[in-house]
């Protein structure tokens, strides 16, 4: 058995989505049945076949090669099995995704892992804004899976997050952890403005000193217990949290926003 | 182009005609009499099935600001519906608050050729004609709301005589190019706005110290007196308030024997008994209005699921704010003019509350004996969207369903109904009644809700089914002006209604009194806040249809 692999023959003009191939969708089809499925492109639906080069046959390991960012919605629903994409993504990567692994070997756009549920996304370049986060005008954006961000992340990471946990090797832009319920993001790089905006409850691990709303109180220097667990939790995960060089257990506490029920936390580690 | 629908049986009660099977001929958009050797240029095969005028819809929110919010506060709803475009049709989204073209369809699909927005705020009026007039296929109108605004209420408190109210009320069904007028809970609104959380009928408005009893009074007599058709059409105070009853009854007895519609009456007849404090009030208000002629009703039925309440009555809905589900509501003023409450709403069948509402609302349909003074809506959306006509209908009309499915509620508000006793089904000619013929009828639409020779061919074609629901729900053939748009419950083509309107004289000077109100006061210049007809029809889809006042010319 080998990975079923796409490989684009061309970038389409209008954006692409590509939420009809994941595992679930693909497992017993043959290779011509595949390219018959067809994919909605700008407003016309056109065959898989038209698009990719496909071949192998593990519907349960899926490679995307020559990926670029209109690849809309890569892994929606995404439950078990891997998706490897070689190249940048469009936006809704990974939406509702239930289980299962997805690693990008490039860039995402708008919406990575919205309203995620389970499973783990690996994003080896930057991604943009909402990452994590809800549809407009829904209340509950990712609700559990593991989510690390080589790169750096857009704007409203974590937006309506409610459980889960969001891992930033590189910058997160503003309003990082907005509007909260619960949930841990931590970030190893710098933070924009209005981190924790609306923040309810929920955790922001910080590797560097933020730039705080002023509805957020200083509660002091802490050693805490649960963060030296917290971070050996991090061991299995591919990246650089899981070097026990960058942990540490001594912080400064920040809780807010005292403009909403102020059980949420800010750490920022001491030095 | 002639055309003919041979062999079906054809329900016309404008023409007091039921079940007969006969021939329709239509010429040029108009119903003509059996021609004489004209050749047919296109027939249909009616045999086996039933013919009546286009249903209207005579309560339906389907345009004005409200519906945007609701739209807007919802993505959730919308985008689990979402309406694909095809070579014929436009793209958008269904379910509870459907976008303006999918409103359109969906109305045709079911039958319906006409739709009334029954809460036009005079100063959102062109918002309100501008949405109506992206809704393809139905003809479509609007009530013209007063009664909460600031200046009419300074008028009362003024005491300036019915002459002059009734210019006012007058200028402003022109200026808004409106068919009736409306009132949504009398003052109450504009109530709400000085902290007042109620207002009962005899309850003064503190700051304008007038009672809702005196708004409608008087709203009633200036309808009244201008010869407009459609009488007041009223949507009560204490909405969804247990004991609400005593509060229906008396606003009945109130207006004096005046012509008067009460609106989703469901909501208005809710008594206190029982364990829980909540009971049915449907025979009380079924038994007063079959004894005061006056008196019309629609019933706003509730049906269970998701939906979203949308009403000007922002004193009630910030009250039921605390049941919104999905969380989240909008309350907001409207330019002193009135206000809006919006909030998204599930009925469940197991709760005693909404089960109950069901069953009230049914007992009213089955109670009142007079199909022409009762006409069958949800409120839409309020009580559940329009697209739940049929399964309505199949409730009205099938004993047998309609107990079944009242087994299956909230044990305790079985208990709480006399529904399972009533033996009433509604026949075809009863729905071509309440849908059609009464209907039209009651708002006063010329040569429309009918088949007789001269009225526009506005024509639906069912096939007669047992399953009343799968009937009503998929018509074989919908006409609108006598063109074909829609086959086996889609539609194959798109065209566009009319805006009917009403144009009640009044003396010009009332004018020179508001120049200087809306110049010191409101957002908008007097000259900007008159519609014209140019608005409507300039674009060249839309057009106005102008309908008689009683008692006066066109």
């Amino acid at each position: 058995m080998s990975a079923l692999t796409f490989t684009l023959k061309y970038q389409p003009k209008q954006r692409l989505d590509m939420s009809p191939l994941v595992s679930a969708n693909l497992v017993g089809k043959t290779v011509a049945e595949i390219a018959q499925l067809t994919l909605q492109c700008g407003k016309v639906l056109i065959p898989v076949g038209e698009f990719f080069d496909i071949s192998g046959d593990d519907a349960q390991i899926i490679v995307i090669n020559n990926s670029y960012d209109k690849l809309d919605f890569i892994g929606k629903e995404h439950d078990g099995g891997s998706i490897t994409v070689n190249g940048d993504v469009g936006a809704y990567l990974g939406m509702g995704m239930k289980s299962g692994t997805i690693t990008i070997n490039g860039n995402a756009g708008l919406y990575a892992a919205c309203e995620m549920k389970k499973g783990i996304l690996e994003i080896n370049g930057n991604t943009g804004d909402f990452l994590g986060g809800a549809l407009p005008g829904n209340k509950m954006g990712m609700k559990g899976g593991v989510i690390v961000v080589k790169g750096n992340a857009g704007e409203r990471v974590g937006d309506h997050m409610r459980r889960g946990l969001i891992l930033i090797e590189g910058n997160a832009g503003d309003y990082c952890g907005s509007r909260m319920t619960a949930g841990t993001i931590a970030i190893m790089g710098n933070t924009g403005r209005y981190l924790g905006y609306a923040m309810r409850r929920g955790t922001l691990l910080l590797w560097n000193k933020p730039q705080l709303p002023p509805t957020f109180n200083d509660c002091g220097l802490h050693t805490l217990g649960f963060l030296p667990l917290l971070f050996a939790s991090f061991k299995s995960i591919n990246s650089k949290f899981a070097d026990t060089s960058v942990a540490f257990n001594r912080v400064q506490r920040y809780a807010g926003d005292m403009s909403e029920i102020g059980q949420g936390e800010v750490l920022v580690r001491h030095t | 182009m002639l055309i003919k629908l041979t062999g079906g049986k054809v329900y016309d009660p404008a023409s007091g005609i039921a079940g007969v099977v006969q021939e329709v001929y239509f010429q040029d958009g108009r119903i003509i009499d059996t021609p004489k050797e004209v050749p047919v240029d296109k027939e249909y095969d009616c045999r086996g099935k039933v013919i009546m005028s286009g249903a209207i819809d005579m309560h339906t929110h389907i345009g004005g600001g409200k519906g945007n919010i609701a739209r807007t506060m919802l993505p959730e709803d919308h985008r689990q519906d979402p309406v694909p475009r095809t070579h014929i049709t436009r793209s958008g989204n269904g379910h509870a608050m459907p976008s303006t073209y999918v409103t359109g369809y969906r109305y045709a699909e079911m039958g319906y050729t006409a739709g009334f927005e029954p809460a036009v705020l005079p100063i959102n009026a062109r918002q309100a004609h501008m949405e109506m007039a992206d809704i393809p296929i139905l003809d479509k109108g609007g009530y013209v709301m007063l009664g909460s605004d600031d200046y009419f209420l300074r008028m009362l408190t003024a005491k300036k005589d019915q002459k002059a109210i009734n210019d006012y009320v007058a200028f402003t069904i022109n200026a808004a190019k409106a068919i009736g007028v409306k009132v949504v809970n009398p003052g109450g609104i504009n109530a709400f706005k000085f902290n007042q959380r109620k207002l009962d009928l005899d309850e003064q408005n503190s700051h304008y110290g007038v009672t809702p009893r005196q708004i409608l009074q008087v709203l009633a007599t200036a309808v009244k007196e201008l010869g407009i058709s459609h009488p007041l059409h009223v949507h009560g105070c204490n909405l969804g308030v247990p004991g609400n009853i005593q509060t229906t009854l008396d606003t009945i007895q109130g207006i004096g024997g005046l012509p008067m519609h009460l609106t989703h009456i469901q909501f208005h007849s809710y008594g206190t008994e029982g364990d829980l404090k909540f009971s049915s009030g449907a025979a009380q208000i079924a038994e007063a209005v079959n004894k005061n002629k006056n008196i019309t009703i629609d019933v706003g039925q509730i049906l269970f699921g998701q939906t979203v309440t949308a009403s000007g009555d922002n004193m009630r809905q910030y009250a039921n704010h605390k049941f919104a589900s999905p969380n989240k509501w909008v309350c907001m003023d409207i330019e002193c003019d009135a206000g809006c409450g919006v909030v998204p709403f599930k009925y469940r069948d197991q709760n005693f509350v909404n089960a109950l509402q069901w069953a009230i609302g049914l007992e009213t349909f089955l109670l009142v004996d007079d199909p022409w003074r009762i006409f069958l809506t949800t409120d839409h959306p309020n009580g559940a969207p329009f697209t739940s006509y049929p399964h309505l209908i199949r409730l009205l009309m099938d004993r047998t369903f309609r107990n079944e499915m009242l087994a299956t509620i909230h044990p305790q508000a079985q208990l709480m109904t006399t529904l399972g006793s009533i033996t009433r089904e509604y026949t075809l000619d009863e729905i071509a009644i309440m849908t059609r013929a009464g209907a039209a009828k009651l708002i006063g639409l010329k040569e429309r809700g009918g088949l007789a020779p001269g009225y526009w061919a506005d024509i639906t074609v069912y096939t007669d089914n047992a399953n009343r629901e799968a009937m009503f729900e998929k018509p074989d053939y919908v006409f609108k002006d006598g063109e074909l748009v829609v086959v086996d419950g889609k539609v194959v083509m798109t065209k566009w209604g009319t805006t009917h309107i009403v144009r009640p004289d009044f003396d010009p000077s009332v004018e020179k009194d508001l120049q200087s109100y809306f110049d010191r006061y409101l957002t908008m210049k007097l000259g900007n806040f008159k519609i014209s007809d140019d608005e409507i029809t300039e674009d060249g889809r839309g057009s106005l249809t102008v309908h008689p006042t009683v008692g006066g010319a066109v």
